[in-house]
């Protein structure tokens, strides 16, 4: 055997893998499809595809509560993501150009992440109620940035370390303030590393369940716990349970072909000065 | 207010310091101060201060060892399968003649961005053995297996974590590969290392730090697992998936025992602490030994 047969049947060997591997992956999303599509008299029989493919599922999905908890979600993830933004970029830029802290800073700040929500969920939900913080969604938001605010943080100072710092010195000497240099001519070069950030937050913040199920009231519930009640509280709606995830997933899948490019770019930072 | 002015640097973080001291420092805090009292949250106002007593109480408490035992058994099981198929398929998918790379990749990756309570409950939905499509298609070679026996229900949740977490095992040491440099590669080439052995000898040694520090990044995750569980066994049979933060929700929020909560999740934080040092000095005692 020569060296272009073995290589050949090298690629057909790894293709064969990833593809069985491409199976198990693809398949729990091919099957939620199908369940979504069919009566419930044709889910008892999962092997039979023998059956009228019906939209009753999605439109009792869509006429019960799942759009206004989509909404609920939609709203805490884009005010979490803001917040982060504005209080998580400058210190990055802190981090990353003054070395405030020195370089044990950066990892202080994902120290967080070891705490598990379990740990702050108790104390968070006794002061919410001690200082009268009744609206749901706000609660909720203040619960995702205890996570996602250091994380965003940590996530941009790699961004900011790519800034050649020749640029904010002309800045600088042609006059303008530390402010200005850092909105008018750093963040502008950062922009890709923001957005990147921005879409990795959302996403984290869109699929929490642990925080919502605790700190929403019945009335302004977020996806993640509106799904959770289909298969609890009303019995087993398998159909319109498909539904319902597909919708609480499918986004999130589309936005991830966005950011994985990024977030290969940020860990291979992160994960080589880590 | 002229003369005195905070200076730039410090400027740039007040935002994050002051919300960070307020919603995560000092709810740590007052959290320690409950778990030094009798706290209900059914008789919020009549709580009274019993000292160490919550944390005495849990050495006697079993679900608070099982829970302790399940939850370190779960990490290790996940995670070892994790960082095992997740460095594999990283090589098959940096190998540039992979067919179809970019397609795979962003395929391969998808679980991780999906809510892990929908994962649950797709799987729960999968294993169920009357409505399930395993089930159904493991009795036609008639096999039955009970996938939430006491057996082996953590294995399988811990099964499931494995279909959503390989895919960021995967995605940190992919981006490792990337990042490695090509001389040491290419001169192992020059030298005839070719497949296992260049794997074994040049790019897994080069690889060390960050398959560590990934194997510590994607433990603390794996620490909190909590909607696998809500969707399928809410912690049984008998206890036996019941991992800690299952325990401490229940406690505090279907016993309303807060008191006892907020002790018992001091207690894990402290042992999640010793397994990050003890990998820590792992990592540290393997870079002085080269």
């Amino acid at each position: 055997m020569n060296a272009s047969q073995r290589k050949k049947i090298n690629a057909i060997v790894i293709l064969i893998i990833l593809s069985i591997y491409l199976l198990i992956v693809v398949f729990p999303y091919f099957w939620t499809i199908i369940a979504s599509i069919k009566e419930p008299a044709a889910i008892n029989r999962p092997l039979d595809f023998n059956f009228t493919p019906t939209l009753d599922n999605w439109i009792a999905v869509i006429q019960a509560g799942i759009p206004r908890q989509a909404l609920n979600s939609l709203i805490v993830g884009l005010v979490t993501v803001g917040v982060c933004l504005v209080a998580g970029a400058p210190a990055a830029y802190a981090f990353s150009r003054y070395k405030v802290g020195g370089n044990k800073s950066r990892f202080l700040v994902l120290l967080s992440q070891m705490l598990p929500p379990a740990t702050l969920i108790i104390p968070l939900f006794l002061l919410m109620y001690q200082v009268r913080i009744n609206n749901s969604l706000i609660r909720v938001v203040i619960s995702h940035l205890t996570v996602l605010l250091p994380l965003v943080t940590w996530f941009l100072i790699g961004f900011f370390d790519e800034v050649p710092r020749e640029l904010e010195d002309a800045a600088l000497v042609d006059g303008c303030t530390h402010w200005q240099t850092l909105l008018k001519i750093v963040i502008p070069v950062v922009r890709p590393g923001l957005g990147a950030a921005a879409l990795f937050a959302f996403v984290l913040s869109w699929n929490d369940m642990f925080y919502a199920l605790i700190l929403t009231s019945v009335k302004a519930r977020t996806l993640p716990v509106g799904i959770a009640g289909y298969w609890t509280f009303r019995g087993v709606e398998m159909g319109q349970m498909s539904a319902a995830i597909l919708l609480a997933i499918v986004p999130m899948i589309i936005l991830s072909f966005f950011v994985q490019r990024f977030m290969l770019r940020g860990m291979a930072r992160g994960a080589v000065k880590g | 207010m002229r003369g005195f002015r905070i200076p730039f640097k410090y400027q740039l973080l007040t935002p994050m310091v002051v919300i960070l001291a307020a919603i995560v420092v000092f709810p740590l805090g007052y959290s320690l101060v409950i778990s030094l009292q009798d706290f209900q949250l059914s008789k919020i106002g009549q709580q009274q201060f019993i000292g160490l007593e919550n944390y005495i109480n849990l050495f006697h408490n079993r679900s608070f060892w099982m829970a302790l035992r399940n939850t370190i058994e779960f990490v290790i099981m996940a995670v070892s399968i994790e960082v095992t198929l997740g460095f594999f398929l990283a090589l098959l998918l940096h190998n540039k003649a992979t067919f179809l790379r970019g397609f795979f990749r962003s395929t391969l990756l998808s679980p991780m961005f999906i809510t892990p309570i929908a994962v649950g409950l797709i799987f729960r939905f999968l294993t169920n053995s009357q409505l399930g499509v395993i089930p159904n298609l493991l009795e036609k070679f008639k096999i039955s297996i009970d996938f939430f026996s006491p057996k082996l229900a953590l294995f399988s949740i811990a099964l499931i974590d494995v279909w959503q977490w390989t895919p960021f095992m995967l995605l940190l040491l992919l981006a490792g590969l990337e990042s490695l440099p090509e001389e040491p590669i290419e001169a192992a080439q020059v030298d005839g290392a070719q497949g296992l052995k260049m794997v074994w000898y040049v790019i897994l040694p080069l690889m060390r730090p960050i398959i560590l520090a990934a194997i510590v990044i994607r433990m603390l995750d794996a620490f909190k697992v909590y909607e696998y569980i809500y969707a399928i066994t809410r912690g049984g049979p008998a206890g036996a998936t019941e991992t800690m933060q299952y325990l401490i929700y229940r406690t505090g929020f279907i016993y309303f025992r807060a008191g006892e909560a907020a002790a018992m999740s001091f207690v894990f934080i402290f042992v999640i602490t010793i397994m990050v040092l003890i990998l820590f000095y792992i990592l540290r005692g393997e870079a002085m030994q080269e």
